[in-house]
């Protein structure tokens, strides 16, 4: 599949110990940002035991970012489960260079990594714990 | 410096803004329209040198930097662009900034260190732009809270980070325009000390409301003087805790400068500066700054009588066609001409009469016994 970025192996290393990392409590973040001048999709900071709220803080906002986050979910029931969600963070006044960038390699790093639930989010405000829990349980 | 003032008249129309370069050699100016034209002085008079064309709608405010030399302008078509003097090719180039608001941009000005600017708009915001090293481009961070209307002007804090906004909603208002990583942490101020983005540092009204046209720091920043559309206006001392409103038997005020400390020149729907003093304290209206220069009496030999009732039906010399002052219609903007922040020696209006003209204030303290209104 034609991509403009590559994925660098030792994020898909770390991805995979991400997904299958054994999580007692809390969301867990990995960030992820696209180096310009080497067109690769590399590890940028991973976060364990986070707020959403906290994530929201540490996003910059003049610039797109991958987000793999490992969400605590609660479900009706009580059960209580870690799916492995992927947000494509997007504000807006960010130049439309880098938003073309991250928008084209979007795909690319969805299927080379794995990854089946994706949102798109265009403001740090809005990723609220209530937010995703609604996202995930529609 | 000549006392009378001096007086351009270019005859292309109204004039919505105007801002001059560091020397005053060259001046940006928009007649009404989406272009923005720069005359080159030559001689006594203006030469035009540039056509800034980008914008699709009347340009509303200009802004000349002028250490660094970029010009900013910002239109009713919702952007603004900064342009910068390519001197190997001799022109200007303009860089799209997206300031992400839906409504007209109404001022735009650049702050004292000239690495920021900030614009007004009519979607109650205002657009605090800096550019972005890493990514070439021009960000711009929305200060929103707690403004319910259009902002109609601006001005900026000597610290380069308090940004002073006259607003529709009736209110002036004192902002923290701090950005991380453009700005150090400036120095306490009389207005506030830990300062994030869109701290709000004062909340002013003139007390009967009055839509606030123009709003100005004073020169070291611890006072404020707004105007409103009440034909007020009020002068702000956080320190001391002052608010003194003064209701100018005038029409309203659209802009304001201050030549010093104690000295504001006001102009607006009067066609004429206004002077305003502060004497122990008290700030009140001194004199108009134009001094009313009566036109030669045109024809009143009845020879003149006469061809007057035949090709204009004028049966008195009925002159109240023009106005006995040197702008023949509303002065919409001031701006410091020449002299120092603290001490303004010249200032220069310009109007939708179309004309531009710069005062000297040497005659201020010497000519206010022999002015009259």
């Amino acid at each position: 599949m034609a991509t403009t970025c590559d994925v660098d192996p030792d994020l898909v290393t770390k991805i995979e110990t991400f997904r299958f990392a054994k999580r007692s409590q809390g969301n867990a973040a990995l960030i992820c940002k696209i180096d310009k001048n080497k067109l690769l999709i590399e590890e940028e900071v991973e976060q364990d035991s986070i707020t959403m709220e906290e994530l929201a803080e540490s996003l910059p906002d003049n610039t797109p970012r991958y987000v793999v986050l490992s969400f605590e979910l609660k479900h009706d029931d009580g059960r209580l489960s870690y799916p492995l969600v992927f947000l494509y963070y997007a504000p807006s006044g960010v130049k439309p260079e880098l938003n073309m960038l991250y928008a084209s390699a979007k795909t690319y790093f969805q299927q080379k990594v794995g990854l089946g639930k994706v949102f798109d989010v265009q403001d740090a405000e809005s990723l609220t714990e209530d937010w995703m829990r609604s996202m995930l349980l529609k | 410096m000549s006392d009378t003032p001096n007086v351009n008249e270019f005859n292309l129309g109204p004039i919505s803004c105007h801002a001059f370069n560091q020397d005053r050699t060259e001046l940006a100016i928009c007649f009404n329209t989406n272009v923005v034209s720069i005359f080159r002085k030559s001689g006594a008079g203006w030469t035009q040198a540039w056509t800034l064309e980008e914008h699709d709608k009347p340009v509303t405010s200009v802004d000349w930097a002028p250490k660094s030399n970029r010009i900013v302008t910002c239109s009713q078509d919702r952007n603004a662009y900064v342009w910068t003097f390519n001197p190997a090719s001799q022109q200007w180039k303009p860089t799209l900034v997206l300031l992400r608001i839906n409504r007209a941009a109404t001022f735009v000005r650049w702050s004292p260190e000239e690495d920021k600017f900030a614009v007004a708009s009519g979607s109650r915001c205002i657009s605090v732009c800096y550019f972005e090293e890493d990514s070439d481009w021009w960000v711009g961070k929305h200060i929103k809270k707690p403004i319910r209307s259009t902002v109609l002007s601006l001005d900026w804090h000597p610290n380069n980070v308090l940004l002073a906004a006259g607003c529709a909603d009736m209110k002036a208002r004192v902002f923290s325009a701090f950005i991380k990583g453009v700005d150090k942490k400036p120095a306490p101020s009389p207005w506030g000390e830990k300062l994030p983005f869109n701290t709000v540092c004062g909340e002013f009204s003139s007390g009967t409301g009055g839509w606030v046209h123009s709003i100005a720091f004073s020169p070291n920043g611890d006072a404020l003087a707004f105007t409103g559309h009440d034909s007020t206006i009020t002068f702000v001392n956080p320190a001391s805790g002052l608010v003194q409103s003064i209701r100018a038997p005038y029409l309203p005020y659209v802009s304001i400068l201050w030549l010093n400390e104690n000295q504001v020149v006001a102009a607006g729907h009067d066609c004429a500066p206004h002077l305003f003093e502060n004497k122990d304290q008290q700030w009140a209206f001194s004199s108009s700054l134009d001094s009313a220069v009566k036109k030669a009496d045109v024809g009143f030999t009845a020879m003149d009588t006469f061809r007057r009732m035949d090709s204009r039906a004028q049966s008195t010399a009925s002159n109240d066609t023009e106005v006995h002052t040197r702008h023949q219609n509303t002065i919409n903007s001031i701006r410091a001409f020449s002299g120092s922040r603290d001490h303004v020696t010249e200032y220069s209006t310009s109007g939708i009469d179309g004309k531009l003209i710069i005062w000297s204030t040497g005659n201020i303290v010497k000519g206010l016994h022999n002015l009259r209104l």
